[in-house]
């Protein structure tokens, strides 16, 4: 996914680093502190759980192309080859990004041949991938 | 030049008569363009004023004619608009394209984020927010400045005009794979609402966080017409109620009502009824749009130096918490025939 952690926390040193013209002092810029240590809270969690979700779900694309390739498509079994061997984000990250454009493809093939339950199984695995991607903001009072 | 000496001096010449700036502090939110308050101060009187300026990189690309004519055409109709002043497509002495407008002073504006926004005014202020909605939907565009601006759909075209445009957005600007929202898309192409039953001003960004109150229970602003343009109604609807804008709620939209009592302020207010397999199609096109916009986000915090937060936070935690969004939509449709 974008951005990457790097990134947003380059971003952040930035965004502090950037003296702001007098106009943007005051409230501007304490709501933009206020975000740079949203995202700094929020990167804690994803270099806590990001990996674990990349792995998850490129296993589970993978599983799923495999069972179906025998029926949609032996491009799907050869998208499935590999493993994650390298736990990095950014190399999870390309190998998931293939993956999911396989995924794409194989959704379309099923919703053209009207497949019911491989669309059903394929909508729940999003549902699963969305929520394994899921970061928590903690409940902020109301000002 | 400052900002301010850059103010005054466009000022100074339209009105020709001596302005003064004064004042002038840049509003945090409205991340589609630079917003500030100033004051000014002209033949010794004072008015409160905002100055709303292209950014130099932005979560969506809008056209400020189209919102500049959206505060022309509700100012002065009943609903809390604020009064345009003066658009400048092509920068004069700001540099980038510009509008300025009327200053709405005493109230605050709520952030989607933050657990029950409105506390104990909920209800007046979702009573408001989805009457003047309705309000919005009843009144006939070709009447409005807007008309002369905006192009007007076919009744049965207002859906593929906005699905395509957003599509064309993600196309544009996904720097990785989005199964979800492709698969989302494709449903929504599969199935299409029924036509228009009225063409109507939507808002394009009607939601919690996009309007002023006062603290009271009374709204007294409607913010960020940006995205406004002529359609379907139950585009604004859909897009009020997304549940993106309503933070760890789910007995409620926009933190503000039950669902149901929403929708029938708004009917009532607009005249209009409800199709429920129209509006389906609408609320789904809601999520659609809103991952469409978290993408450019993405991309934009990239283009800019990865100087804008917000624009990082948007293209990052706001497109995770759409993605569950649309896969559970997604997960609640019926399998394929």
């Amino acid at each position: 996914m974008t951005p990457t952690v790097p990134e947003l926390l380059l971003g952040n040193f930035v965004c502090l680093m950037d003296p702001p013209p007098p106009e943007s002092s005051g409230d501007f810029l304490q709501s933009r502190i206020g975000v740079t240590g949203m995202i700094s809270l929020l990167c804690a969690q994803e270099a806590e759980r990001g990996i674990a979700a990349r792995v998850w779900e490129n296993g589970a694309i993978r599983d799923l192309l495999r069972r179906a390739a025998p029926t949609y498509g032996a491009a799907f079994a050869e998208a499935a080859t590999g493993e994650d061997t390298d736990l990095s984000l950014a190399a999870t990250d390309r190998a998931n990004a293939d993956l999911r454009r396989a995924l794409i493809d194989l959704h379309i093939a099923v919703e053209t041949a009207r497949d019911a339950a491989l669309d059903t199984e394929i909508r729940g695995l999003y549902v699963r991938m969305a929520d394994a991607r899921r970061l928590d903001l903690p409940p902020l009072p109301a000002g | 030049m400052t900002l301010q000496s850059q103010l005054e001096a466009y000022l100074t010449r339209i009105w020709e008569t001596p302005a003064r700036v004064t004042m002038i502090a840049r509003i945090p939110g409205g991340a589609s363009r630079e917003t500030y308050r100033f004051d000014v101060e002209v033949g010794g009187e004072t008015q409160g004023l905002i100055l709303r300026r292209d950014p130099v990189g932005s979560l969506i690309d809008t056209e400020r004619k189209l919102e500049f004519a959206a505060f022309r055409s509700f100012h002065g109709s009943g609903l809390p608009v604020p009064e345009g002043v003066a658009l400048e497509e092509q920068g004069a002495e700001l540099e980038r394209p510009f509008f300025i407008m009327g200053r709405i002073d005493g109230g605050k504006a709520q952030s989607p984020f933050t657990v029950a926004p409105y506390g104990e005014h909920a209800r007046a202020i979702g009573e408001q927010f989805y009457g003047h909605l309705g309000a919005i939907a009843a009144a006939d565009p070709a009447t409005l400045p807007i008309a002369q601006v905006a192009d007007t759909p076919a009744p049965d075209a207002c859906w593929k005009r906005e699905l395509d445009y957003w599509e064309g957005v993600i196309d544009a600007d996904e720097e990785h794979p989005q199964p979800i929202v492709r698969a989302c898309i494709r449903r929504l192409r599969a199935s299409p609402p029924p036509a228009a039953r009225k063409l109507s001003v939507v808002h394009g960004d009607y939601r919690t966080g996009n309007f002023m109150h006062d603290g009271q229970g009374r709204i007294i602003a409607l913010l960020d017409w940006e995205m406004a343009h002529i359609g379907d109604p139950l585009e604004d609807l859909g897009w009020a109620m997304e549940p993106l804008w309503c933070y760890g709620e789910t007995d409620r939209v926009s933190g503000m009502l039950p669902r149901e009592e929403a929708i029938a302020i708004w009917e009532a207010a607009s005249g209009l009824t409800v199709d429920p397999a129209a509006f389906a199609w609408w609320e789904l096109f809601a999520s659609v749009k809103g991952q469409a916009i978290w993408t450019s986000s993405a991309k934009e915090f990239r283009a800019g130096g990865l100087k804008d937060p917000v624009l990082g936070l948007s293209g990052w935690y706001t497109a995770r918490r759409q993605d569950v969004i649309l896969a559970d939509r997604l997960a609640a449709l019926e399998a394929l025939a």
